[in-house]
Parts: structure tokens; sequence; C-alpha cells
């Protein structure tokens, strides 16, 4: 780029460079970002520290990432409000009778917790309050237990609501809900593979089961699940139809979570209310802080070209639309073994968005990969999130459940395969429901 | 190691521990009021009880601004920001060592917070917003806000570390 100091070549080496290093060097994501941007804005004379600030106000003051801290209140809401209670028991009554049928349990409620929450932290973390301690009592085993409530955490990011989606829409600009559609499918497929995994793993190490819920205790469990299930329908439904942008379905979660916590169910309490605020801004601050520094960082890389510069190499290599579909699900699944899924979005996503459309991929199909293949990293150490909430909340080493994890993911893997060679798995739901928001 | 007496180290620490249940309000109320403009907007958008607010958006967004700024400064108190852990199991005076470079670290950026941080709010001083009309820097001055609350963290916890390093007990 002309007027630069820097070429593109020794700026990436900088900023990738430095990143790296201050990773390794236990640095936390968001200030290392920050610190890797640091020289260049000192050395270029048309930037400056200031660019830091101005940068990460620009990605703060966006009325779409709104949207993170109402999911995750909406998810608090739900844990201190009962609605979690409920749906666990429903799904007791549903699959306990299965072979596995705490772990089968664990499975269906990240179902149901994903229709309604977007975030796959919130889940994980309510997730393995409830399960890991219960599960060990009934003698699963500590790796197994740790494994499946993280694996399945990953499904409230696939699932519609999802803030992967919102932010995914916002930054790329695409139809938030023909994205919303596009994850039901590949969501509820995933769901299934970890329930087959489960029905596996009880098979072979004698896991316990539940006697079978009668019909009455079933419809009894529905019917006061009933209002809480109607949620996905709100949200997706409201934005589908456009009623509401993401931001207010969001909102309008939160307020429905709460009306339901405090008039239905009746188990909120101020102390309930007051840690519910507090555990959403904090876990909030932390994840958009992080994308604060990585848009300057994701700048940084615009402003020297980087990206162009990166996909001249790879667009030489003549790939199809299913190797490159294979090719973006491998980055992403790279990337997202060192970065959380936001930056990764924003950095990586932008990257990207370029050679997918070179090949002619729907870009709802490109979202999915891409969000498919992020949400796998929030397990996959070193950085995968839902697995360190797991192993500290379970009090053991992320090492310990590093075996299970990586068994449950094959046949997940198995369906991201399927997801990119048959890419009416994640389009036929928008194209039937709304086509007019594929191209 | 001769460092200020124990008797302004604890007052210290306990101004440090007030300062972060003060932040800890703030975020609170913040997150709370969050929903009401958005609530709003949606509300006069589809009955005729209030009128069509232009600001509900605006306020909204500066509200959660302020949101994720006072959660990163109670992030590094609690040392809660997610970090990439490649290191084994180390010894407590080897941990403490890494603990230190890492928060050297966060320490370049505090500094750089509140010194371009306060270039940025002085950038924003007459300026006001599109919709609301609010003045910026009242939003801007989270910047340099956030830097100082590091350091004041960032200086307990470096203390700690450095106290382990050398071979006296934490406080």
């Amino acid at each position: 780029m002309s007027g630069s100091v820097l070429s593109p070549g020794t700026a990436a080496l900088i900023l990738f460079g430095l990143f790296f290093l201050f990773l390794f060097l236990r640095v936390p994501v968001a200030f290392a970002l920050a610190l890797a941007c640091l020289p260049i804005l000192l050395i270029e004379p048309r930037l400056s520290a200031m660019t830091l600030a101005q940068e990460t106000f620009n990605a703060y003051n966006s009325f779409i990432l709104l949207a993170v801290p109402f999911f995750l209140l909406t998810a608090n809401l739900m844990n201190v409000g009962g609605i979690t209670d409920r749906l666990m028991l429903l799904s007791r009554t549903m699959v306990g009778h299965w072979p596995g049928g705490l772990a089968q349990i664990n499975v269906v409620l990240s179902i149901f917790f994903a229709g309604i929450s977007g975030s796959s932290t919130a889940d994980a973390a309510s997730q393995s309050k409830i399960f890991i301690a219960a599960q060990r009592k009934e003698g699963y085993d500590d790796g197994f237990s740790v494994a499946i409530t993280a694996v399945s955490a990953v499904l409230a990011v696939i699932i519609p609501p999802s803030i992967l989606m919102i932010v995914w829409g916002g930054i790329l600009t695409v139809s938030i809900g023909a994205l919303f559609l596009a994850g039901i499918i590949p969501g509820l497929l995933i769901g299934f593979a970890q329930m087959g995994t489960v029905h596996v793993y009880a098979k072979i190490r004698g896991y316990p089961t539940y006697p079978r819920a009668t019909w009455g205790e079933l419809g009894k469990s529905l019917a006061i699940s009933l209002p809480a299930l109607t949620t996905p329908l709100i949200i997706v439904g409201g934005k589908v139809f456009g009623w509401f942008t993401a931001t207010e379905s969001a909102c309008i979660a939160v307020l429905y979570a709460g009306a339901l916590s405090i008039l239905v169910y009746r188990e909120m309490d101020l102390k309930g209310l007051h840690y519910a605020l507090l555990d959403t801004g904090k876990l909030a601050g932390l994840a958009l802080f992080c994308v604060g520094t990585a848009s300057a960082f994701g700048w940084l890389l615009a402003y020297y070209e980087i990206p162009k510069t990166i996909l001249a190499g790879v667009s030489t290599w003549g790939m199809g639309p299913t190797t490159t579909g294979f090719f973006i699900a491998f980055v992403f699944l790279v990337v997202g073994c060192f970065l959380d899924a936001i930056p990764a979005i924003i950095i990586v996503g932008t990257i990207l968005d370029p050679l997918s459309k070179a090949v002619g991929m729907d870009p709802v199909h490109f979202a999915i990969v891409g969000i498919v293949s992020l949400a796998f990293g929030l397990v996959t150490p070193p950085y995968g999130l839902c697995l360190m909430i797991s192993c500290s909340i379970a009090g053991i080493r992320m090492v310990d459940a590093l075996k299970d994890t990586m068994i449950m993911l094959i046949p997940m893997l198995a369906v991201l395969a399927l997801v990119i060679v048959w890419p009416d798995v994640s389009l036929f739901l928008p194209r039937l429901i709304s086509p007019e928001f594929l191209r | 190691m001769t460092g200020p007496s124990p008797g302004t180290l604890s007052l210290w620490r306990k101004f440090t521990a007030a300062y972060a249940g003060l932040l800890s309000w703030l975020l609170v109320i913040s997150i709370a009021i969050l929903v009401v403009p958005v609530t709003l907007q949606i509300f006069s958008r589809y009955t005729e009880l209030i009128p069509s607010y232009i600001w509900t958006e605006e306020m909204a967004r500066f509200l959660f601004v302020w949101s994720i700024m006072l959660g990163a400064m109670i992030g590094v108190r609690e040392g809660t920001h997610f970090e990439v852990d490649v290191w084994p199991r180390m010894a407590l005076r080897p941990a403490a060592a890494v603990r230190l470079i890492s928060r050297l670290g966060v320490l370049v950026i505090a500094l750089v917070f509140v010194w371009a941080g306060i270039e940025f709010t002085r950038f924003a001083w007459n300026r006001i917003s599109e919709l609301a009309e609010l003045p910026l820097w009242l939003i801007h001055m989270a910047w340099p806000l956030a830097g100082f609350t590091w350091l004041i963290f960032l200086g307990e916890q470096m203390l700690d570390d450095l106290r382990i390093l050398f071979g006296r007990s934490a406080l």
C-alpha cells in the first residue's frame, strides 16, 4: 500500500509474530492482540496509539453486538428462574430410560437450551454445575462427564438463536434470519450424533438408566415446560419474519425469560437477579473487550491489505467449491484452537469471505461451515472455552478430559463434512421458509 | 524488600476492594438499564402507547460501551480475561515469574489506555452525539478510566507476585 512505512509482509510478520509470542507468554488474548498492534501504530506516521482507542470504540459502538449481553442474560435468568429445571425434567421423561440416561438428558437439555440461549459458554457453565457432580455420583467417569457436557454446550451457537450468527451476519452482511434457519438441521444432526455417541459409551461401560417415565408424566412435564419451549418460536420467528432486529429479538428473549421466572415459575428473587446481572456483565465484558482489540487487529490487517496477499497464494491452488469448503473448515478449526470465535470471525471470516465468493459458495452455506467449525473450536485445546469451563467446574485438568472429547468430536466432524459436501443440509430450511434471504 | 508498612498496605487493599465493589455495582446497574431503551424501541414501533424515540438506539449503544469497559476493568482484578495456557504446571516461584511477565504485557496496554485515552477524551471534548446530543467525552472517558483502574489492580497483583518470587508470602 502506498504511503505506509512498512510493507504488508513486514506488517503481517509483526502482527502475527507478536500476537503468538504474547499468547505464549500467557498475556490474555485481548491484551495480546492490542500489544501486537502497538509497534505498528507507533511506527506508521499516519497512525497513533489513539487509533487503538478509536477502533475499539467503533467496535463497541454497535447495536448488533448488544445482542451478546442479552443472550447471556437470558441464559442466566433461565438458570436462576427455574426454567432450566423444568426443561431438565422434560428431558428426563423423554430420554431418561435410554442407556446412559443422565448423559442423554445432558445432551437433550443442551438442545432445548440452545433454542433459547445463544451462548455456549453460558450453557457450559450452567450445565457443568448441574450435571458433572450428578454424573459422578451415578458412576460415570469424570473425563466422559466433562467431555459430554462441553461438547453438547457447543450446540447453543449452532442451533438458533446464536451470538455467532448475529456477529457473522453483522460483519459479513448476511441475513441473520437465514442463518438462524440454516443452523437448525445441522445443529439437530450434531445433537443426534452426540446422543449416538453416548449410547455407545453407555453400552460399553454399562452406565445406568432411569425407569421409563409414563406417558402421563411426559405429558405433565411437557405442559409445564410449554411456555419455555415457545421461546425459540418467538425469537427465531420474530427475526425471520422481520418483526424485530436481531438485537431486539435478544431483548425479547430477556423479557420473556424474566417474565416466566417472575410470573409463571416464580423462583426469581433479588439475590438471583443480582447474580444474573453481574455474571452477565462480567462475561460480556470479557468476551466483548476482546472483540474490540481483535477489531483493531483486523483493521490493521485490512490497512495493509494482508488478507488479499494471503489469498493471492491460495486462489492459485484451483480448488473447487467442496475442496474450498473443507479448506475453510480446516482453517476455522485450527484458528478456533487458539482464538475465541468472535474475534476469529472478525479476523479470519473477512479474510476467507472473498475466497468463498470466488468459488460460488452460497454466503449462508459459507457462514454455517464457518460457525460449526468455530463452535467445535470451543472444545479444542489449548483455547477451548467450553472445555475450560467444564474442567474448572469439575476440578480436573483439561488433559484428563481430552481423550473422550476427541472421541466425541469424530461423529460431530462427520456431520460437519456432510454440511460441507451437501449444502442443502443447511440451505433447505431457509429456501423453504424465506427464499428471499438467499441469493 | 522495603515496602510500605503493613498498615498503609491494608488500607490500600481495602480501597481497591471497595473500588472493585463499586465497579461491580455500576456494571449490574448498567446491564439492568440496557434492557430499557431496546424495549422502548420495540414497544414504540408496535404500539401507540409511547412515541417513537430516536435516541433509544444511541443511548443503548453508549451504555453498552460503558458496560463492556466496566466488565474489562473487573476482569483484570479477578484475573478472568481469557488466556491460552500452554505451560505445564509449575512450582510457586516460576509460576509467579510467568504471571509477572504476562502482567507486564497488561501493564503496557494499561499505560497506553491512560495516555492515548486522555488524548481520545480531549479529542471529543467539544463534540456531541448525533441523536441524543450527549457530550461524547462522557463515553470516551471510559478508556483512560479503564487504564487507571488496571494500573491500580495490577499494582496490587504484581506486588503479590514479587513477594512470592522473592520468598515472602503474599498478603
